[in-house]
Order: structure tokens, then C-alpha cells, then sequence
């Protein structure tokens, strides 16, 4: 349809912070009644892009044509004004309320309402797009993908003309992320113009009408998806190289058991059984939110056990946490590098000390001098930029703070890793390199590798376990093909039994 | 039509903050000498003889000295506290309570040389400050107690203890009914240096604020309390001990307070009374803001604060302004600075909406 004018044209836009352009001249069209994928890894503008359109961030140059029109949007509510609505990646609702509360707020014309009036108004208009929901749930006890509905009922209802969607599969099982590419295509269908932000390729290819790929801040293609031949292609623009992501993994015979939890039955989980063996890794995948971080905190001493046994390298939890050695033991990569794993306002000096001030001590002092030209060492081998100790953990982008926190937890030789969501946020360059340091760490360490990115658990794990509901639902060799196969129903909770056989809770 | 917008500075400007706070003070200045013309009073005249009291001669210097000892030594305790976010404003309690314990050391071993009571007075001043503080520390660990509220109450409780010793079991008999004790022996008060009339406490600062400096900047357990201060879920991901932590610090910053009480008993008033209560600890929550809780700048700001005391006791004598003036100036030039450090961090344009 490249008859008809877009509904949306970006025009030279450009948007720096301090020196870096986060946007260079971007010039976008956005037609009704198309998906328009944006494509591009972490830190190459997508964000700053959609908080324009948004409304959120000032352009530093260029314009927004709305209808041909052009528009300058001062604040959000600007833009919600003229039908641009976007679902964020962490969800705006209160949690109290109902779904029709949720959709009516902020948004209902006179003083009084009538709750049986609202919900069959979005009764009504979630049988129209076929977004299955009950009006009168309180969102606090939905699950992620239903909370993903009233966001997009939200922008419906307002009569949204465009919808920007913001890695909307991230939180989602694979069932719950097909049902979202439907519900995506039918509002298409309506008229909608449909904005898709993500890196994953796979969902970009099978959704789109048209593929925009963002790298450095500028627009390196925008095209027809009929036009992409291959997934290689679109990586390469994405990356701006060849990028080959795959790693080979060896059997490795596995030794010692350095983490072994029986029975564990703190609220919210049920009765967690499970081993890690020095040699191995054990990809514990699942839907956020399923009990993943309870379990991850309890392990690495963030968390008491009430219930059960947690025994950490052949001794029980309060024994290893209260003498903890700084090497050869355990390490935690947590999923939260920003806030839990470094400090941002000190040093990379001081941050490396943060988990190796023991290796750096003589007497009360501590030997800052030896710690940082360790560092320096470990910056370069990692490639970490600014290759400056000095510098603050906050002026790290994201994926060099990560490979920071890498560096330092690798430097203490840990027997037993657990690593929660290693990647998140990577770019595909330091993914490869992060898998291959994980792959090599396995060598020496039994790793526990808690991920919600299935391609990731199945390049690297050697066994599999599924979460749901706070409950480890099955547990299989990575070579087992029919689990495999089946491991998305697992992750939404559906296992072969009939019917569970309620914990028994022994006090 | 221009509008005003603020945005947030990348990196805040080195030589900014010196400016926010001269101006803070001179903005001070002005408003307190229009409080002075609105009472009919002289405002450029009552500035200067602000100034010229509290700087104008080798004699008031010395006594701005003195004064800046304790707000010192209270300050920096109040200040190692605050960077482990820890909010004790206590030090005036802690300050009682060292006093009291310097006092019990100097009257009951009054007939014992300098070089045995004077240890044991730093001795007992550690103890009285530092148990007054663990207190508040204690209750935050064990009953999750606010701090804020518990050191505060605590300083009432501490200056009424003071009073009833002062007013029973320790008075002087010879003090014709008034509330003090017996004068300490030359051996319990802590000398002059020189022919100056200021006392051997410039020297405790000096080197309470080195220790604290290399402390901090050295040692494990100050780089440990770095980390603790700046981030608590850090804290507990790389298994530092806060507890003990926390329970060092406020041992400490209620010790330092406990020292400055003995340095103002023994050397300033020989003797306890209530009137040695005159809010240096709560003077010493502003300095250590003031001065962004860095050692050096303590000192610098202690000066000054101790300046604004003596100053407005000479615009007292000469104007017959009330006492409170040197109270309201001390907030205004707080809360001036503390509204400045916006600028520090923000910047501003004019934009012409299109």
C-alpha cells in the first residue's frame, strides 16, 4: 500500500544525550493496518526512539508528522491525545484494583461510575479483539500474559490509533507470546498501526510487514519482511558483522556434588528438589515470576531456609553461609547487575573489591593498590570499556558492567555458579563471549543457569529443569528431544500427571 | 513567551559547589540584616559587628576556636554515622553522657596525676558516648526501632540525667545551691596550648579527622562501610557484616560526641552544669551536611558555625537582639545551601515554545 500517506512519518529526528547521539536523522514511516518491526540490540536507540513518539523525550532536531500534519508533543499526554499508546515491558497497572478499574482510570467522564456498566463495557470490547479476560479480576492475580491484555485493552479502549509494544515476549510463555502475535495481527486487520520493538530475530521474521533495523542510533534498513531471505541477513544488519550463534559444548564427566536442595517449601515454593554437579550446567528455565528468584536468593544466602535442606559444597546452608570463603566457592551473577551485584556511585576498583576484599587484605588494611592492577589485567582480558578502574560503575553500559561483574565472579575460582539471566540485556557479540566463559567455567564448577531465554538453557545445559508456580515440574537430560519439544506446555504448568499429589508438609 | 526548563547535569561542575555556598551564605547575610532592619536595628552595622565580634580581634578568634572543638569532634562522630545512612541525631545525649562519664573519672580520682586521671576521663567519655550510642543501634537491629526517633528521644533522657546529678547526687556543697559540681583539680582539666587560650582538644580534632580519613580510605572494615552506606542489597549480596558494622559506627560517632562533652567539662568549664548543654549537637547535624560529610570540610565548616556563635553573642551585647537570632541564622544558612545544591546538579535554559 505505498500509495497511501503513513499515518506516522519521523522526519530527520535526532535526540543526543551529553556528546553521543542516541538518534542520528531517523526517518520512519508507520502505515495503519501494518505491523512495522523495529529492530536492534540493546543501546542502539530503540528506547529513545519510541520515547519520543511517546511523547516522554524531546527531539533535538527534526519532526513528527501526524496525518502529514506536523505535531510537537510536549508531554505524554500529548501523545496519548493523538492516539499513540505504547505497552511497556514493566506494566502500568495498580495492582488492587480490577481489570475495568484499571482500563477506566484516569480516563472515566462523570463523578459516579457503575462497576456492572464498566465491566460490560470492556466485556464487550475484549470480545471484539478476542483478548480473552474477566473484567472483574484484580489484577494482582493475573498472570503475566493476562496483565499484557489489559495493557492492550487499556490503549484500545482510548481509541488508539498506534500501538508500540516494547519486547512484549520477554515476560511471556511461547503459548501465551503465539497468542499475542495473533491478537497483534487481528488489530492489524482493524486499521491499527502496530509497532513491535525486540531483538529476536525469529519473532521479527514471523510477525512483520515491514522490518526497520536501528543500529548506532540510525536506520541501517527499512524494508518489506517479504524482502528478508534469511535470519543471518538480519542479524548481520543488526550487528553490523557475521555473527554465528551457536558454541559447541563438550560432555564433560561430572564430579562432586557442590549444591544439593531437598524438600524446600518456603512460600511461594513447593517442595524444591534439586542437585548441581561439579562438570555440568543446569538450565532452570521458566516464566518470570514462577519462584526462580526465592529459590536464587535462598541459595546464595540472600534468604533463610525455613524448610527442607540446602547444603552448599557438602555443608548446610547456615554453616557455609556464615563462614563464607571468598575463592574456590560459590558465586552469584545476579540477574539485578545494577543495584545488587555492583555499587553504582563507587569505583570498578572498589566494585571488584566488593566479592574479593579478602584476597586483598593484610591485617585491618586493604591493599587498593594490588586489587586495582588485578583489574587492570581482568579489563583487558575481558574487554571492558572504559578500561579505567577508576571509572564509576555507572558510566558502564549495561553489557560492560555486566562483563565487569563476570570478571570479578570468574577471578574468585568459584566451585558452584548461579547465574540468573546472564545475557539479559547483551548485546549478540558479549553473549557468544559470556556462553563461551560459562561453557569454560563448567570445567571446574557446577553452574546453575537460570534463564528465561529457552535458546540460551538449550545451548548450554547439560540437564534441564522446568519451574512453574513455585514448583520444579520436571527435570530431564538437555538430549531428551521429547521433553524438549514439549517444554513450553511444561513452562505454563501443564505435565503429564492427571492430577498432583498435594506436598506433604512436615513441621 | 520564554518558558524555564531544568535538565539534569551529565557531570556536576567542580568549582559549582563553592559557589552554591558562598552565595548561600551571603543570601543568609542579606535576609538576616532585613530581620534587623525590620526591628529597627542598623543591618549594616549589625553585620559588621557580626563579623567584627567574631573575627575582629586575636581574642575572639581563639574563643571561635574553642567553640569549633566540640561541633567538631560531635560532627564528625554524627557524620561517620550518616554515611552508613545511619541518621543519629543523638550527639547532643552523647555528648551529655561523655561529659558525665569524664566527670565521674575527674571526681573520683581527683588526687591522682594528669597523666593517670586524663587517660581515664577519655576512658570513661568513650564509654558513656559510645554505650549511649550503641543503644539507638541496638534497638534498630533487634526491633527495627527508627533511629531518628530513638536518638532523639535519648537526648532527653540523657540531659535530664545530667541534671539530676548535677542537682543531687554530685553538687558541690559549696555551690551556695547552685546545680554544678565541685571545680575539677588542675590534674582533670585538659590544658592550653601555649600561651593561647585554646586547648589541647585542636589536637584531638586534628587527629580524629586523620584517623577517620585514613580509616576510611585504607582499611577493610572503612571500605566495608563505604559499601554498606552506599547500598544495602550490595551489602548483603557480597555478605558484609552490618550488623557489626552498625553497631561499631554509632559506638564511635556516640564516642566522638562523648569526647567533645569531656573537652567542654574539663577544659571550658572545669566543672559539669547544665548550661554545658548548648546545642552542639544539633549545631554538628548541620556542619557534617554543610560539609557533605568529608573530614576536612567539617573542619572548615565547624569554624564558621562556631564564628556565627560568637559573632551574634557580640550583636547580643551591642543591638539587644534576642538569642535566638544565631539559631534562625544557623537554619537559614542550611536551608539555603541545601536549596543551592539544586543548582549543582541541575542546569537551565529558556526555551521559546514553537
Amino acid at each position: 500500500m505505498t500509495g497511501d500517506h503513513p499515518l506516522i512519518r519521523l522526519e530527520r529526528l535526532s535526540k543526543a544525550f551529553g556528546p553521543i547521539y542516541a538518534n542520528r536523522e531517523i526517518t520512519l514511516d508507520i502505515h495503519a493496518g501494518k505491523i512495522k518491526s523495529l529492530l536492534g540490540e540493546n543501546g542502539a536507540g530503540k528506547s529513545t526512539l519510541m520515547g519520543m513518539l511517546a511523547g516522554r523525550l524531546h527531539p533535538d532536531g527534526g519532526r513528527i508528522l501526524i496525518d502529514g500534519r506536523p505535531r510537537l508533543f510536549g508531554s505524554a499526554r500529548d501523545a496519548i491525545d493523538e492516539g499513540i499508546g505504547m505497552v511497556y515491558q514493566h506494566f502500568m497497572l495498580v495492582e488492587a484494583m480490577t481489570v475495568a478499574e484499571n482500563i477506566f482510570l484516569g480516563h472515566a467522564g462523570g463523578l459516579r461510575l457503575k462497576t456492572e456498566e464498566m465491566e460490560r463495557q470492556v466485556a464487550d470490547l475484549a470480545r471484539d479483539v478476542r483478548l480473552d479476560i474477566d473484567p472483574a479480576a484484580r489484577v494482582a492475580t493475573l498472570s503475566m500474559g493476562e496483565k499484557q491484555r489489559v495493557e492492550i485493552l487499556k490503549l484500545l479502549f482510548r481509541r488508539n490509533r498506534v500501538l508500540i509494544f516494547d519486547e512484549p515476549t520477554a515476560v511471556l510463555t511461547p503459548q501465551e507470546a503465539q497468542q499475542l502475535f495473533e491478537a497483534l495481527r487481528r488489530m492489524a486487520r482493524q486499521g491499527k498501526a502496530i509497532v513491535f520493538i525486540s531483538h529476536k530475530l525469529d519473532e521479527v521474521m514471523a510477525l512483520s510487514d515491514e522490518i526497520a533495523v536501528l543500529r548506532k542510533g540510525e536506520i541501517v534498513a527499512d524494508m518489506p519482511a517479504a524482502e528478508v531471505q534469511t535470519k543471518e541477513d538480519l542479524a548481520r544488519l543488526m550487528v553490523g558483522r557475521a555473527v554465528i550463534l551457536q558454541v559447541k559444548r563438550q560432555p564433560q564427566e561430572t564430579r562432586q556434588t557442590v549444591l544439593r536442595v531437598q524438600g524446600l517449601n518456603d512460600k511461594p515454593l513447593k517442595d524444591i528438589r534439586l542437585t548441581v554437579r561439579q562438570g555440568e550446567i543446569l538450565g532452570l528455565v521458566g516464566v518470570a515470576g514462577n519462584g526462580q528468584k526465592p529459590l536464587v536468593e535462598t541459595i546464595c544466602g540472600l534468604r533463610r531456609p525455613q524448610t527442607g535442606q540446602v547444603r552448599l559444597m557438602g555443608k548446610d546452608w547456615s554453616h557455609f553461609h556464615s563462614d563464607r570463603r571468598w575463592d574456590g566457592n560459590l558465586s552469584y551473577i545476579p540477574e539485578d547487575r545494577q543495584s545488587l551485584a555492583t555499587c553504582r556511585y563507587l569505583s570498578l576498583t572498589d566494585n571488584f573489591l566488593l566479592t574479593t576484599r579478602q584476597g586483598f587484605c593484610r591485617g585491618p588494611w586493604l591493599q587498593r593498590g594490588k586489587a586495582e592492577k588485578r583489574l587492570r589485567e581482568l579489563i583487558q582480558d575481558f574487554d571492558i570499556q572504559p578500561p579505567d578502574p577508576r571509572a564509576e560503575a555507572r558510566q558502564l553500559s549495561g553489557g560492560n558492567l555486566q562483563k565487569m561483574v563476570l570478571a570479578r565472579e570468574f577471578f574468585r575460582r568459584p566451585r558452584l555458579i548461579v547465574a540468573e539471566q546472564p545475557t539479559q540485556g547483551l548485546d549478540i557479540a558479549a553473549t557468544e563471549d559470556v556462553w563461551q566463559v560459562l561453557l569454560k567455567a563448567r570445567e571446574r564448577a557446577g553452574i546453575l543457569l537460570v534463564t528465561g531465554d529457552l535458546a540460551e538453557a538449550l545451548s548450554l545445559s547439560d540437564r534441564l529443569a522446568v519451574m512453574f508456580n513455585g514448583r520444579i515440574v520436571d527435570t530431564f537430560e538437555a538430549d531428551n528431544q521429547s521433553k524438549i519439544d514439549r517444554i513450553g506446555l511444561l513452562m505454563a504448568g501443564v505435565t503429564d500427571q492427571p492430577a498432583e499429589p498435594a506436598p506433604v508438609h512436615v513441621t | 513567551m520564554f518558558t524555564l526548563s531544568a535538565y539534569k547535569r551529565q557531570e556536576p561542575r567542580p568549582w559549582s559547589s563553592c559557589l552554591i555556598v558562598f552565595a548561600a551564605v551571603v543570601i543568609s547575610l542579606a535576609v538576616s540584616a532585613l530581620m534587623l532592619k525590620l526591628q529597627g536595628k542598623p543591618a549594616l552595622h549589625g553585620i559588621e559587628l557580626l563579623f567584627q565580634g567574631a573575627l575582629g580581634s586575636r581574642w575572639s578568634i581563639e574563643d571561635c576556636l574553642i567553640k569549633a572543638i566540640p561541633i567538631f569532634l560531635c560532627s564528625l562522630g554524627v557524620a561517620i554515622a550518616f554515611r552508613l545512612q545511619i541518621w543519629n541525631i543523638g550527639a547532643e545525649g552523647q555528648f551529655a553522657l561523655g561529659a558525665i562519664g569524664a566527670t565521674w573519672a575527674a571526681l573520683t580520682f581527683s588526687d591522682q596525676p594528669g597523666y593517670i586521671v586524663l587517660p581515664l576521663m577519655f576512658g570513661t567519655a568513650f564509654l558513656g558516648g559510645g554505650l549511649w550510642g550503641l543503644i539507638p543501634a541496638l534497638l534498630k537491629l533487634k526491633m527495627r526501632a527508627n533511629e531518628i526517633i530513638v536518638t532523639l528521644m535519648l537526648n532527653y533522657i540523657a540531659i535530664l540525667f545530667l541534671d539530676y546529678l548535677v542537682y543531687g547526687r554530685w553538687k558541690d556543697p559549696g555551690s551556695f545551691g547552685f546545680p554544678m559540681t565541685k571545680a575539677f583539680s588542675v590534674s582533670a582539666i585538659v590544658p592550653k596550648i601555649g600561651a593561647t587560650d585554646v586547648n589541647w582538644g585542636l589536637v584531638l580534632c586534628l587527629v580524629s579527622g586523620v584517623v577517620m580519613y585514613v580509616f576510611f580510605r585504607f582499611t577493610r572494615m572503612g571500605f566495608e562501610l563505604k559499601v554498606a552506606g552506599e547500598n544495602l542489597n550490595a551489602t548483603r549480596y557480597a555478605g558484609l557484616p552490618y550488623v557489626k558494622l552498625v553497631c561499631v559506627v554509632m559506638i564511635f560517632s556516640g564516642a566522638l560526641a562523648g569526647w567533645a562533652g569531656l573537652i567542654e567539662a574539663s577544659a571550658t568549664i572545669n566543672r559539669l552544669q547544665p548550661s554545658i548543654m548548648v546545642g552542639y549537637g544539633y549545631t554538628a547535624i548541620v556542619v557534617a551536611w554543610l560539609a557533605r560529610l568529608n573530614p576536612l570540610t567539617i573542619g572548615i565548616a565547624s569554624f564558621l558555625l562556631a564564628a556565627l556563635r560568637v559573632g551574634v553573642e557580640n550583636l547580643q551585647l551591642e543591638l539587644q537582639v534576642p538569642a535566638a537570632f544565631g539559631g534562625i541564622m544557623e537554619g537559614m544558612i542550611l536551608l539555603t545551601v541545601l536549596a543551592g545544591s539544586f543548582f549543582n546538579e541541575f542546569g537551565f535554559r529558556f526555551r521559546r515554545p514553537s
